[in-house]
């Protein structure tokens, strides 16, 4: 669109960014300040780094959000090829329902979980991922099925089963690989969702780093402002660096 | 034609119950660790105490202090949802149309992230920024402004609100930005021809195209607004009624009650009002994107 003026989009992103940037600068000074009145230093990311359960807390909340991805993956993967390959009556049905959960508030679902799931179940944090990946159902399988209707994946599943792939190395060598950039997508959204997580966590009385820094908040409320920082940025960090090592395309040629 | 004849060759080669093999591990753990929990809460919620068929619980819930944090959790989605959608809307749309591949791509990565911030962390932004000793605060005296000379405190419904903006905005943009992306250039320049200027094209063209998904994207922020838990939960000592709230403090046992199904009277009514919203922006997107084809 033809523009007289130049103007309004640097307002717009001027107003933005002091929208964004003031509240996450005041909690970085904040973070920073020390006992001593007007000086600053690293030492409560130091109290922080040097808790015993900093690193427990950090390792248990990736695991679990890798888990739920590995979780998310495997249910979708299959499902929704299956889903454009065969053009099944349930391909509305599954549609419909895998946007479901955003109906449903998660203080809701929590409850939901806590009255229904076995003790076995509760007794686990396994449960955990299983309930994270319903939570990130809506995302990941719109990512995962934007990403496969760009493709003719029907013609290409077949290509791959008639030169006698199994199921297995079709998704595994044919599928993943053409819809890698969606893949990617919905393995950063439902990572990022998890790791961020509390509402569920809290309410079913897990213990994750989120909720691990209500907890430090009650005693040292700057060492939580630095927790906080810090987990506004380990995700961050998280996705670029599994984005920097995620192997580079190499399959163009061979879909051609 | 050649789809059609692979599909029957499909159809031939492999019995019907086999095809379905790929969908029963989804239906497996959608029914068990989702419709199940639902199903469970609904049916509870109409059970008494003693086990039998009951409305009270609802009834409860339409009672005072429970009917008073659903209307707060409302009036908390509706104003958190009209203040952010029309400044985000303004925001997509200016950087839809005026910005480069690289700047939306940024935009987008960053909203992504901005719009599930939430809790502990949102709140410390806040305290630091704008809480009594915050550093705008600080800022605004020396020029003398008091934001703390009237009630203003960031743990009532005012602040929660403000805090909320830093969610829903980002939302509004992620939501929003698809429908500005489908404008045509040809149609401004369609419009134009015929003699239309600007404000007609956006009075005539422009914004009846884009109503749908700026009702659908409001109705979205609403019942994001109406159903966050994590950020209230931290900003707020038990002042303000809000249904989330009063959920978790009955199913952590801080709050008791005669009835002990109340909480899930309390979440079934919730997801009554989401579903109210969401339900409607699901099928207005559907018909915005089918009508785009």
């Amino acid at each position: 669109m033809k523009m007289r003026t130049k103007l309004p989009l640097p307002i717009t992103l001027v107003i933005l960014a002091f929208f964004v940037f003031v509240p996450m600068l005041s909690a970085l000074e904040f973070s920073l300040k020390t006992s001593v009145k007007s000086q600053h230093s690293f030492e409560n990311y130091l109290w922080a780094f040097r808790q015993p359960e900093f690193l427990h807390y950090i390792v248990r909340s990736g695991w679990l959000s890798a888990l739920t991805v590995v979780i998310s993956l495997v249910l979708l993967v299959p499902l929704i090829t299956w889903l454009h390959i065969s053009n099944s009556k349930i391909r509305p049905i599954v549609d419909a329902l895998s946007l479901m959960p955003l109906i449903i508030p998660v203080v809701a679902f929590a409850i939901g979980a806590q009255v229904s799931m076995p003790m076995f179940v509760q007794d686990t944090v396994l449960e955990i991922p299983f309930l994270y990946a319903m939570i990130a159902l809506p995302y990941t399988y719109r990512s995962l099925d934007i990403g496969m209707s760009a493709y003719p994946i029907k013609i290409l599943t077949e290509a791959a089963r008639s030169t006698g792939a199994d199921w297995v190395s079709t998704i595994r060598f044919v599928v993943l690989p053409v819809i890698r950039a969606s893949v990617l997508a919905a393995t950063a959204l439902c990572f990022a969702l998890s790791l961020g997580e509390f509402t569920l966590t809290s309410l079913l009385h897990w213990d994750t780093f989120p909720t691990w820094i209500n907890d430090i908040s009650q005693g040292n409320v700057i060492g939580a402002i630095a927790l906080s920082m810090l987990s506004l940025v380990i995700p961050f960090l998280a996705l670029a660096a599994f984005s920097i090592f995620m192997p580079e395309k190499n399959t163009t040629r061979s879909v051609d | 034609m050649s789809l059609h004849t692979s599909q029957e060759v499909q159809t031939r080669r492999t019995p019907s119950f086999f095809k379905l093999i790929p969908v029963i591990p989804f239906f497996l753990l959608f029914g068990f660790f989702f419709c199940y929990p639902i199903g469970k809460v609904i049916y509870l919620s109409l059970m008494s105490n003693e086990h039998t068929f009951t409305l009270s619980n609802f009834a409860t819930t339409l009672k005072h202090p429970y009917i008073d944090g659903i209307i707060g959790s409302i009036k908390l989605g509706l104003i958190s949802a009209g203040i952010s959608a029309f400044p985000g809307a303004l925001a997509a749309y200016f950087i839809e149309s005026h910005g480069g591949t690289k700047l939306k791509r940024t935009i987008a990565a960053l909203s992504g992230v901005l719009a599930n911030t939430g809790g502990i962390p949102l709140a410390f932004m806040f305290m630091a920024a704008i809480g009594v000793n915050g550093a705008l605060t600080k800022f605004l005296k020396s020029a003398g402004f008091d934001l703390y000379a009237g009630h203003f405190s960031l743990g009532t419904f005012t602040g929660i609100v403000i805090v909320y903006l830093y969610f829903q905005v980002p939302l509004m943009i992620i939501v929003f930005s698809p429908a500005i992306a489908s404008l045509r250039r040809e149609w401004l320049e369609a419009a134009t021809s015929l003699g239309a200027n600007s404000f007609q094209y956006w009075l005539r063209v422009g914004i009846p195209l884009l109503f749908p998904s700026f009702l659908a994207s409001f109705l979205l922020l609403f019942a994001n607004g109406f159903s966050a838990y994590a950020t209230a939960n931290a900003l707020t000592v038990g002042n303000v009624s809000l249904t989330p709230l009063q959920i978790a403090g009955l199913l952590n046992g801080n709050v008791s009650a005669g009835q002990l199904n109340l909480g899930k009277a309390l979440a079934v009514t919730m997801i009554l009002i989401s579903a109210l919203a969401v339900i409607p922006y699901l099928i207005i997107q559907r018909r915005v994107q089918r009508w785009k084809k």
